[in-house]
């Protein structure tokens, strides 16, 4: 009987803890207006309007002069020219539909363009020690919430690979880190996610830029992926030769 | 998958801090404690299916449980696709008519020295339904299943909510067609059409009409996954074609590897002639 009650005044202390920390979080929720959908979960497919880029300029470090510049455009060209992986970031600047899907252990964007699907682990905090790292297009990514913001941490973004210059000017490289926010707004319509840029020997301050994506209609559909033949001779020849006015 | 990636994958796999799982797992308590209470759902699991359904996430390598050493051996132990009379003359004739000039043909014995082509070096993205040896990854969300691969190929969208299959006058045929799903029996069942034409392994064929029904259910310990294919299609078969492939789920925290293809890179086209044997 005891024994009893002394397992009843536990399980009651448990109770009154709970309700304790419940009621420090409750009233501020209270007071939030009841959103009509859920603001962690971003998952479905998201589209780039013509006017869902916000660039501000980058401030770059003076050793990025405009011949390093031209070094990264012309490296950029012939990952066009050969069909390379597109990876980060410019992965997420599409023209169809990106595919955001949550699971418990992660989140996945899948692409319908020339880009390897980005895979956003949930289930530890820190990203990959880069010595233990292959790096790859997109990086490793490891997420986590802040609140209703979705919070993506990405390094070992190869700096050979894919397209490397940024919107705002700059490019990343093997070392760059970038830091993503998500957020829903607009009733759950609307994805805004800004993308914040670190390393010292390209940008003089953090380089923020944003990109508000619109949801694509309830049941779109996915297309044949956008693909790109670099063995395409006609394509190729588009490629070797300047535009001419004849 | 390179051995290089599954050593890189494995090391990871060990160093995992273990005190990081067991902060999770004691953060995971009073998060979903709160979530209940607060009337919505924790961050993690906001699009995690309800109880029932088997937990496909994460990353999964096809096996040869059999021991036999290739696909092509694997698949000679389904059962052979029981084809109709005018389909089993149709592949007769493209048989004995052969592969394309200088393509690799699966059914040839190459002599040493003979070169062939084993790819066109596009860096492509084929896809395909079934796996193949390279790792897949399944992410599962209310609305959706996707595949994807570690190598280039279509992703699989295989849609969850009720939408029933394009008209297929309309549709334009794709390695990984169109797919609608639903959980049965603790499997996630899916059935696909809009198939590319061709080959299917045991001797069978598809074509954009073909209805491919996938039953993917996990073993009790959840670390096996069995993939059944059923093919039908009365033009082609006599009767269903069926076969299946396992898999076995990756390690704890298994990253994803990124197969990278240099198309510019000569060597992606060449021809592959084995030496000659003395």
């Amino acid at each position: 009987m005891a024994f009893a009650l002394k397992n009843l005044v536990r399980a009651s202390l448990r109770a009154a803890t709970v309700a304790t920390a419940l009621s420090m979080v409750l009233p501020a929720q209270a007071a939030a207006p009841a959103a009509s959908f859920d603001p962690h979960n971003i998952s479905g497919f998201w589209e780039l309007p013509y006017d869902g880029r916000n660039i501000p300029q980058a401030n770059l470090q003076p050793s990025v002069t405009p011949a390093v510049i031209a070094e990264h455009r012309a490296k950029d060209a012939n990952s066009r020219r050969w069909c390379y992986f597109i990876g980060m970031p410019m992965a997420m600047d599409s023209p169809r539909p990106i595919d955001i899907r949550q699971s418990a252990h992660e989140v996945l964007v899948n692409f319908e363009t020339r880009a390897t699907p980005r895979h956003i682990y949930l289930d530890r905090k820190d990203n990959m020690l880069l010595d233990d790292y292959d790096f790859t297009s997109t990086g490793d990514s490891v997420g986590h919430w802040e609140g209703n913001t979705f919070v993506v941490t990405t390094v070992g973004i190869d700096g050979d690979k894919g397209l490397t210059l940024l919107p705002g000017g700059g490019f990343r490289t093997t070392d760059s880190k970038l830091t993503e926010r998500y957020r829903l707004a607009n009733n759950g319509n609307a994805l805004i996610v800004t993308f914040t840029w670190e390393d010292p020997k390209v940008f003089k301050t953090p380089h923020t830029y944003a990109y508000r994506y619109t949801r694509a209609p309830k049941f779109y559909e996915v297309q044949t992926t956008l693909d790109c033949d670099p063995l395409d001779k006609e394509r190729a020849e588009f490629f070797a030769n300047p535009p001419s006015a004849k | 998958m390179p051995a290089h990636a599954s050593l890189t994958n494995a090391t990871i796999a060990r160093r995992s801090p273990p005190a990081v799982r067991r902060f999770s797992r004691w953060l995971a308590i009073p998060i979903t404690v709160a979530a209940g209470a607060l009337g919505t759902v924790a961050p993690a699991s906001a699009a995690q299916p309800a109880g029932g359904i088997p937990d496909l996430t994460g990353a999964w390598v096809r096996i040869d449980a059999t021991g036999s050493g290739s696909f092509d051996n694997l698949a000679a132990g389904f059962p052979q696709a029981s084809l109709t009379p005018a389909y089993a003359e149709q592949r007769e004739r493209e048989k004995k008519a052969g592969p394309r000039t200088g393509a690799w043909d699966p059914n040839k014995k190459y002599q040493n020295g003979e070169a062939y082509v084993v790819t066109a070096g596009t860096c492509g993205f084929p896809g395909g339904i079934e796996p193949n040896s390279a790792a897949f990854h399944i992410v599962q969300d209310r609305d959706e299943v996707v595949i994807v691969r570690e190598n280039p190929g279509l992703g699989r969208n295989i849609y969850m909510d009720g939408r029933p299959h394009p008209d297929l006058k309309r549709f334009v045929p794709t390695a990984t067609g169109h797919s609608v799903g639903r959980y049965e029996g603790g499997a996630l069942v899916f059935e696909t059409v809009g198939l590319t034409p061709g080959g299917v392994p045991a001797g069978g064929y598809k074509t954009p009409e073909t209805v491919l029904v996938e039953r993917y259910s996990l073993s009790p310990d959840g670390n096996r996954l069995t993939m059944r294919y059923t093919f039908t299609d009365p033009k082609i078969y006599t009767k269903p074609h069926t076969f299946e492939i396992l898999a076995e789920r990756g390690l704890p925290r298994q990253l994803a590897f990124e197969w990278y293809c240099d198309a510019a890179d000569p060597k992606q086209s060449q021809g592959v002639a084995p030496p000659k044997q003395e």
